[in-house]
């Protein structure tokens, strides 16, 4: 993998909890622009702990982010100027409940003074079209759906133009049916060329969408590997053991 | 008046010899008028320091957010009484103000300390009010808001207290019923509220008792309904919240 084409960096990264719980241990990982890495894991293994690291949600407690050549765990640095790389996608959607949809995508491009109401309006009708959703511009998050929830979540994210997107189990709260309509979507923005980093359980998804898979267990990155190689041969015992379970 | 007859057979120590009513009646037209103002403008005063209060206190920096935790604990451990009678006496002592007469009935000289003393100890309970709001919103919002590249204060601002301000309403709104009744304290000063206005009339008819049960009628009179349209605007909040 060339290093020119580098975005993310993760040196040695530790994280342990106030309550003394090790949630990360000597992670490391690098990903590229364009790339779909996907991590698996065992729960409580440090799977959202480590995608909450790589847009310091959560400090870590020893080690270096690296985002775009900048080491956003110096405390010199305006991490909020960083951050708007980044997008973030969460289980539970946190859309802002007294906005409408349209308001919860346009506020913050709007307020941090990257685009004029009207342009933000104009990109957020764009937005929600690609997702089928612009008949829901003027609705409240409490009138949709998980499923359409989570869609105007990710195009929320999207109206920052970010360079990369998180997402941390972005499907685990949602009915089964609803399920389809979100991946689907995750496709389509792999497709057009976005790196993204998912936290996942939709093994499905992890073997057709990623360039690469990391397994985690107990703070540590266990294995990384394409998705052919780590589904059908695991070299990692746990690897094996995770997999016989869920698949 | 008709009614007036009613009570002529009363003794002076009757629950309800109303007898002073007709020649005393201003003095609790003015009360109530009086009540209210004090107890609403003082909370409305209360409510950005209160504001300012709370935040400080969820501060992660020590200082700010020992100033903050000192100043609730001593407006909540110390009563309203003692505190109203040193700043009344000590910092207004210092600071004159003139005798002004607002609306008629209001000496600014006595009714600017009271409302200061007021407000000074509901920002104390408001602000606890508003911290309980505040943590009341979801972590994930401010998440949101951060991870879209929104500062600390611009979160709290754009999206997490309007949620918090709207929760907390019908506890301020409580807060103005619980100050329409501790208001009753600024008697003591002379300030001429419901209170003030039973004492008088009791002293200066020999009708002991019935002032003061008017007073409790009509300070019930104003709360309970108060309490109640505050309970059902709160049900139906939450039941909004659900859908
Ligand atoms: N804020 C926190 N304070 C203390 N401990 C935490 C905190 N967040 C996570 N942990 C602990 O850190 C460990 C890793 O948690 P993390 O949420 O990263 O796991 P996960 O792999 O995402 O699990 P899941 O699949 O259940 O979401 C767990 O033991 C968890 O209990
Ligand atoms: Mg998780």
């Amino acid at each position: 993998m060339a290093t020119s084409s580098e975005i993310i960096r993760v040196e040695h990264v530790g994280k342990v909890f106030d309550g003394g719980i090790t949630a990360l241990d000597d992670c490391s990982l690098s990903i590229s622009r364009g790339e779909v890495v996907a991590i698996i894991g065992p729960s409580g293994s440090g799977k959202s702990t480590m995608l909450r690291c790589l847009n310091l949600l959560e400090q870590p407690t020893s080690g270096k982010v690296i985002v775009d050549g900048v080491d956003i765990t110096d405390a010199k640095i305006n991490l909020d100027l960083h951050r708007r790389k980044m997008g973030m996608v969460f289980q539970h959607f946190n859309l802002f409940p007294n906005m409408t949809v349209k308001k919860n995508i346009t506020l913050a491009p709007v307020h941090l003074r990257l685009k004029s109401q009207k342009e933000a309006d104009a990109a957020a009708t764009k937005l929600l079209e690609r997702i089928g959703l612009a008949d829901k511009a003027n609705a409240y998050p409490a009138m949709l759906s998980g499923g359409q929830k989570q869609r105007i979540a990710i195009v929320r994210a999207l109206a920052m133009e970010p360079e990369v997107m998180l997402f941390d189990e972005p499907t685990s709260a949602l009915d089964p049916e609803m399920v389809g309509e979100v991946l689907d979507v995750m496709k389509e923005l792999a497709r057009s060329g976005m790196t993204m980093v998912v936290v996942t359980h939709e093994m499905g998804f992890a073997r057709e969408v990623a360039d690469r898979v990391i397994f985690m267990d107990s703070g540590k990155i266990l294995e990384v590997n394409t998705p052919d190689e780590l589904f059908d041969r695991p070299q990692n015992p746990r690897t094996k053991l995770f997999l016989s379970k869920v698949l | 008046m008709w009614w007036s007859d009613l009570f002529t057979d009363m003794s002076p120590a009757s629950f309800f010899n109303f007898s002073f009513l007709p020649k005393y009646a201003a003095f609790f037209n003015r009360g109530i008028e009086y009540t209210l103002l004090l107890a609403i403008v003082s909370v409305a005063l209360a409510v950005l320091p209160a504001l300012m209060l709370a935040l400080m206190r969820l501060s992660k920096n020590k200082l700010i957010k020992g100033l903050s935790g000192a100043y609730i604990a001593l407006f909540r451990s110390t009563p309203l009484l003692v505190q109203l009678s040193i700043i009344y006496f000590g910092l207004f002592g210092v600071i004159r103000i003139p005798r002004y007469s607002l609306f008629g009935f209001v000496d600014l000289s006595r009714f600017i300390p009271g409302v200061v003393a007021l407000a000074l100890n509901s920002s104390a309970y408001v602000a606890e009010i508003f911290r309980a709001g505040i943590l009341a919103v979801d972590a994930g919002q401010m998440e949101a808001a951060r991870s879209l590249g929104l500062s600390k204060w611009s979160g709290m601002k754009l999206v997490v207290l309007p949620q918090a301000i709207k929760n907390v309403l019908p506890a301020i709104a409580n807060e103005i019923v619980t100050m329409v009744k501790e208001s009753s304290i600024c008697s003591t000063l002379g300030m001429a509220e419901l209170m003030f206005g039973a004492k008088n009339v009791a002293s200066s008819t020999y009708i002991t008792l019935a002032p003061y049960t008017l007073a409790a009628l009509i300070y019930f009179c104003i709360n309970y309904p108060a309490t109640k349209a505050i309970e059902a605007i709160e049900r139906r909040m939450r039941r909004g919240d659900k859908q």
